[in-house]
């Protein structure tokens, strides 16, 4: 069976300030790994960028990131993601660096790893809550997740309510 | 899921910086640090060796490890930069203070006698410079035999670009010589930004000329390794007494994250291996003594520990490491 076949690279943005991750989009993330794989891999690393590499989501809120490669080269150009110091967006520097958490074919399989990442976060965070409304908060997106299964809508809800949390 | 360790963050008087070095790497995943000390002894004026500072000063609360239930667990590390023989004694009673022993020799002469003598745990290999010397086979195979490591450090290829090329060619070097094994990733991070998570390591090890399997190692079982050699120096193994075919410390082929129970006959016994899963090779220390409490210390330790015992079986227990 004929089927173009791409890696879907989940990964984690992290910065020192969390104000500053709402500065982020997707085109200049795409740019930022671009330059990296340029500074790494040369010409060959940027015409390998340019054939099917894509920013296809991203969570301003809790940083994460998803990056489409094409199968082939995906190693290569994944090699040069630990140099990304920072990402520039609208005139402001960012200093971070991106981690990457999962590697899937598809991004119904990325999507199903966020969840439970996702989920796993809320658990590492629900000790640190200040108060008991914050702590039903969490549990009561816990408890969503568990029962629908997640769609896209489901994770930012929760995101945002991690957002809060932080803040 | 396997053991990812950062034997290499160097030390910062400021506490709140190493504690944000420190906290991102149990975020990021990896299970064991080791604040590196370093050391550099210069003939002109007589040096203290750093005391390292003990942990719960650093940190109150160790942070938890992503993805694991256990904290993080926080080691201390001394690397001597030598330029002289003199500098390196072999058994200063400072060294014992620290758990990982590290030395970055900067002739040729030194590297021999590093790998082949003197009592350390990892030789560093210099990413900064060109290479002063270049990497025999002699040397490096003694080493491989004796178990001690030698160490890449990627942060300075991600500060600067003059530094990439230096250290991909010395990494590039050294895998030509050893091909591939007893070699250590860790970053020389000052700042939390600098560290990478341990699949982006793994990753740069590709780069470095590894295979896949043996860039996986080494972030974790070849770390590993490395911690278990440091803790035999000190502590005599006390090998098995007696009767034939049970009595030795060996390497084991052991499932990673289990105790494997081993009866006479050597085959392993009750070891939870999943299907399919890679078999790591790990040292380990053979407790052949009856006495339930060495095994217990030997087992709190953390580590792995392989049970072999003559005769009828006693009531082993089985533990959990690093789970």
């Amino acid at each position: 069976m004929v089927r173009v076949k791409s890696r879907y690279l989940l990964c984690e943005i992290n910065v020192s300030d969390k104000r500053q991750l709402l500065l982020l989009d997707d085109r200049a993330v795409a740019t930022t790994v671009k330059a990296a794989v340029a500074r790494t891999h040369g010409d060959y690393g940027l015409a390998l960028c340019t054939i099917r590499f894509s920013v296809k989501y991203l969570n301003t809120h809790t940083g994460i990131v998803l990056l489409r490669f094409p199968k082939k080269c995906y190693k290569l150009l994944w090699s040069a993601l630990p140099f990304i110091t920072s990402i520039t967006t609208r005139g402001q520097n960012i200093p971070c660096f991106l981690n990457c958490l999962h590697v899937g074919g598809t991004i119904r399989t990325c999507q199903k790893f966020l969840i439970r990442y996702n989920t796993q976060q809320l658990h590492r965070m629900l000790p640190k809550c200040k108060n008991e409304e914050e702590k039903q908060q969490i549990r009561e997106s816990l408890m969503d997740c568990y029962l629908e299964g997640g769609t896209k809508e489901a994770l930012e809800g929760e995101s945002e309510s991690e957002e809060d949390e932080e803040e | 899921m396997s053991v990812f360790m950062d034997l290499n963050v160097l030390f910062s008087p400021d506490r709140n910086r190493l504690q944000g070095v420190i906290e991102t790497a149990a975020h990021l995943g990896f299970s064991t640090v080791a604040i590196n000390y370093v050391f550099e002894p210069s003939s002109k004026k007589k040096q203290v060796i750093p005391v390292p500072c003990p942990i719960s000063e650093l940190i109150d609360q160790l942070p938890v490890v992503q993805g694991r239930s256990r904290p993080i667990r926080v080691l201390n590390r001394l690397t001597v930069l030598m330029s002289d023989s003199s500098h390196f004694r072999p058994s200063a009673p400072e060294y014992r203070r620290f758990d990982l022993l590290a030395v970055q020799p900067t002739t040729e002469k030194l590297f021999h006698a590093a790998c082949m003598l003197y009592d350390v745990d990892i030789v560093c290999i210099s990413v900064t410079e060109k290479l002063p010397f270049i990497f025999k086979r002699a040397p490096i195979n003694g080493a491989v035999e004796r178990g001690v490591v030698f160490e890449v450090s990627y942060s300075a290829a991600i500060r600067d670009a003059t530094m990439r090329r230096y250290t991909i060619a010395n990494a590039v070097c050294l895998m030509d010589s050893c091909k591939g094994k007893n070699v250590i990733l860790s970053s020389a991070a000052e700042k939390a930004l600098e560290l990478r998570g341990p699949y982006d390591v793994t990753n740069l090890g590709l780069l470095f000329g590894l295979s896949d399997g043996d860039a996986k190692e080494a972030v974790s079982s070849t770390c590993r390794a490395v911690l278990l050699h440091a803790g035999n120096k000190y502590y005599s193994t006390s090998t098995a007494s007696t009767t034939g075919s049970t009595a030795m410390s060996t390497t084991a082929m052991c499932a990673d994250q289990s105790v494997c129970v081993q009866r006479p006959g050597g085959r392993p016994v009750g070891s939870s291996t999943p299907a399919g899963s890679s078999r790591r090779r790990c040292t380990t220390q053979t407790v052949g003594s009856d006495s339930p409490e060495q095994v217990a210390a030997a087992a709190a330790g953390g580590d792995l520990c392989v049970f072999t015992w003559t005769g009828e079986a006693p009531a082993a227990k089985k533990t959990r490491s690093d789970d």
